[in-house]
């Protein structure tokens, strides 16, 4: 491991890649400081440029992105009460009050912290828990992938928000569709192309994840604005970033629990950030003495540290599944399987030996990462807080160009730039349903794998489903999505029951 | 009236209907028909599961009627609607245009005219905000990374 940790080191420490993971992080905070906009979008509209630099460098830039983004998010949490991304929701229960009581930079400085405790924490705990998975990950068969894969999507949904699981599901079956379009690769024959040769190569990855997440947010946007500070108004004076002895001292054991928990959750396929957020400040309150109990919710300095380890530790640990087992467990590390395999490059338990610069300069980019958003952004924050008075005329035309020209760019097809215009309409009148959009790029993502992997399952069982649970491995990880699958359902029908 | 549970389970529900009708014509190859897995499987499986699905939503929503009302439609003025249109509208004509007059002066008709849309009136803005976006994102993309744009197919 630290022979890993050294290559690791040497890949993030050349000048370029510092470069990349200082640019990633500012980027990112910009991006994700943008209310409506999250770190998928942020990811998203990189990828471009990440396919014009080798792969370690593209991968350390979008974990610069991804730090970036989630602190962005903090930021305008705390500072407009409007989370950028559903992890920082809430950081702005005791954040925005904070700011509010004249602590603004009291409250950033606490955010960024607990953030890079987080990280850092999260960080030592994937160096020791990626290699190790990803030895047992080795005797993994291909119906264990399947098994897998159909928990991980299970997963996502019954974890989304309440009451929207059917409706996960539904997503996750359109984006598994939408992935059996072109030529099939093990026959040859074409499937959904309806006789349109553009359609051959199937539908690229960046199309859907720029369709269904940067135009349809930047429209969303402008349809259903929610943002609760007009443009024009000044953003609240940001004052003192220093903290007190008492107040390190009351939020480090919160800091230190919120970690651990938020990794742990992180690792979980479909939990992620915001689960992580949420379960950590509900802990928290918990654990307060009844004098401090009161003070959640009003500008508590604990109820802020807590969500903001735990969404940066969760970050952390959502890259487990997708580095060792080349599953991502969310919409953010769907994009960057997305962008890894675009680079030729398969995620799993073969990556650290096939690819091992890609696999640690990873894991110590993020370190990095949360270095620099301590050390560069932070005190930079009163002057990249002025994103939030950009007029939203500029700010959206210019997600919409750099949306249109970045698929451009890279497939030079005004085909795609169509296609991506009727996707954004479509993911547009869905979100305005209420329907979740990280499952669908999940199980876009996912489809392929899950194709070729059952295929081959089968082949080996001469055609026999039985694959699924003659081994015991294949068979729980099978129960487990049922089980998962059931969950939501049950809890359904007992509801009815009650309401009866 | 309907809400929009019902209403997204129904397009759902058409949208996996119509894949299921096409999942079933598509044409196997020789050596496929004596398989276990072929081209067809998979999709069919999902249209099977996407029915499912989008019917067990259907379901629950019907059950959720006997109990609760309430449609749950967001609050969405016209105006907004109108500049959500017309810029997918702008796009589109972005795209159509993108060849044919080449990427300087597409993009830059593209921003000006989407700031104008999105309430921005004053010309020096509107030119100041889009022509020297395009031509710096043009002077990086072909001087500094070396990517061939096309200059427009009607000029050259």
């Amino acid at each position: 491991m630290l022979d890993g940790i050294l290559l690791g080191l040497s890949t993030a420490l050349q000048w370029q890649n510092l470069l990349y993971v200082i640019a990633g992080c500012f980027v990112g905070t910009f991006i994700g400081m943008l209310p409506g906009l999250g770190p998928i979008t942020a990811i998203a509209l990189m990828i471009p440029i990440t396919y014009s630099i080798d792969p370690s460098s593209g991968m350390i830039l979008m974990a610069g992105v991804y730090y970036g983004a989630i602190f962005g998010g903090s930021t305008s949490s705390i500072l407009i009460n409007a989370p950028g991304v559903a992890g920082t929701v809430a950081s702005s229960f005791d954040g925005y009050p904070l700011a509010k009581q004249g602590m603004a930079g009291k409250a950033l400085a606490i955010a960024a912290w607990a953030s890079f405790t987080g990280g850092t924490i999260g960080a030592l705990l994937l160096m020791l828990a990626a290699p190790t998975l990803a030895k047992v990950s080795l005797s993994f068969q291909s119906a264990d992938y399947v098994a897998l894969m159909c928990l991980g999507l299970t997963a996502i949904a019954a974890f989304s928000n309440k009451g929207t699981f059917l409706k996960a599901m539904m997503m996750t079956v359109f984006g598994l569709t939408l992935s059996t379009v072109g030529i099939d690769p093990s026959s040859g024959t074409e499937r959904f192309t309806f006789g349109n040769t553009d359609l051959l190569d199937g539908i690229s990855f960046l199309l859907i994840a720029m369709s269904t997440f940067a135009l349809a947010e930047a429209l969303s946007n402008v349809l259903k604005p929610e943002v609760k500070q007009s443009a024009g108004e000044q953003p609240m004076q940001i004052g003192s970033i220093r903290l007190s002895k008492a107040e390190v001292k009351e939020i480090s054991p919160a800091i230190g629990r919120s970690s651990i928990l938020g990794f742990i959750i992180g690792v979980l396929p479909g939990a992620g950030a915001t689960i992580a957020s949420f379960m950590a400040y509900a802990a928290e309150r918990n654990l307060a003495p009844k004098a401090l109990q009161e003070k959640f919710g009003k500008g508590s300095l604990r109820g802020l540290a807590a969500p903001e380890s735990a969404n940066n530790a969760a970050c952390t640990g959502s890259f487990v599944p997708l580095l060792t087992l080349g599953i991502p467990g969310s919409g953010t590390t769907a994009i960057m399987l997305g962008a890894l395999i675009a680079y030729g490059i398969q995620p799993g338990p073969m990556l650290m030996q096939d690819n091992p610069d890609v696999f640690w300069a990873v894991i110590i980019s993020m370190y990095l990462g949360n270095i620099v958003l301590l050390i560069l952004n932070l005190p930079l924050i009163p002057y990249l807080a002025r994103v939030l008075i950009m007029p939203k005329a500029i700010l959206t035309m210019m997600i919409l160009f750099f949306s249109l020209i970045g698929v451009y760019l890279v497939s030079f097809n005004t085909f795609d730039l169509f296609m991506m215009i009727g996707f954004a309409l479509v993911a547009l009148v869905l979100r305005l349903l209420a329907f979740p959009m990280a499952p669908l790029l999940l199980g876009f993502i996912l489809g392929d794998m899950i194709e070729s992997n059952f295929r081959r399952a089968m082949m080996t069982s001469d055609g026999s489903l039985s694959i699924f649970w003659d081994k015991p491995l294949t068979l729980g990880i099978m129960l487990l999505a049922i089980v998962v699958l059931a969950m939501p359902l049950l809890s359904f029908l007992r509801l009815r029951k009650a309401a009866i | 009236m309907l809400n929009r549970d019902t209403l997204g389970a129904l397009i759902f529900l058409a949208f996996f209907t119509a894949y299921a009708v096409f999942a079933w014509q598509i044409p196997l190859l020789p050596f496929e028909e004596m398989d276990a897995v072929n081209s067809a499987s998979i999709p069919k499986v999902y249209a099977v599961l996407g029915l499912m699905f989008s019917l067990l939503a259907l379901l629950a929503q019907a059950i959720k009627r006997q109990h609760s009302s309430g449609d749950g439609w967001p609050q969405i003025n016209r105006r907004s609607i109108g500049q959500t249109a017309v810029l997918l509208l702008l796009m589109w004509v972005y795209t159509a245009l993108l060849e044919p007059i080449g990427f300087l002066l597409a993009t830059s008709v593209f921003l000006s005219a989407g700031f104008f849309i999105m309430g921005e009136r004053r010309w020096r803005v509107l030119l100041l905000a889009s022509v020297p976006v395009a031509v710096v994102f043009w002077l990086i993309v072909t001087k500094l990374l070396g990517i061939y744009l096309v200059p427009g197919e009607l000029w050259s």
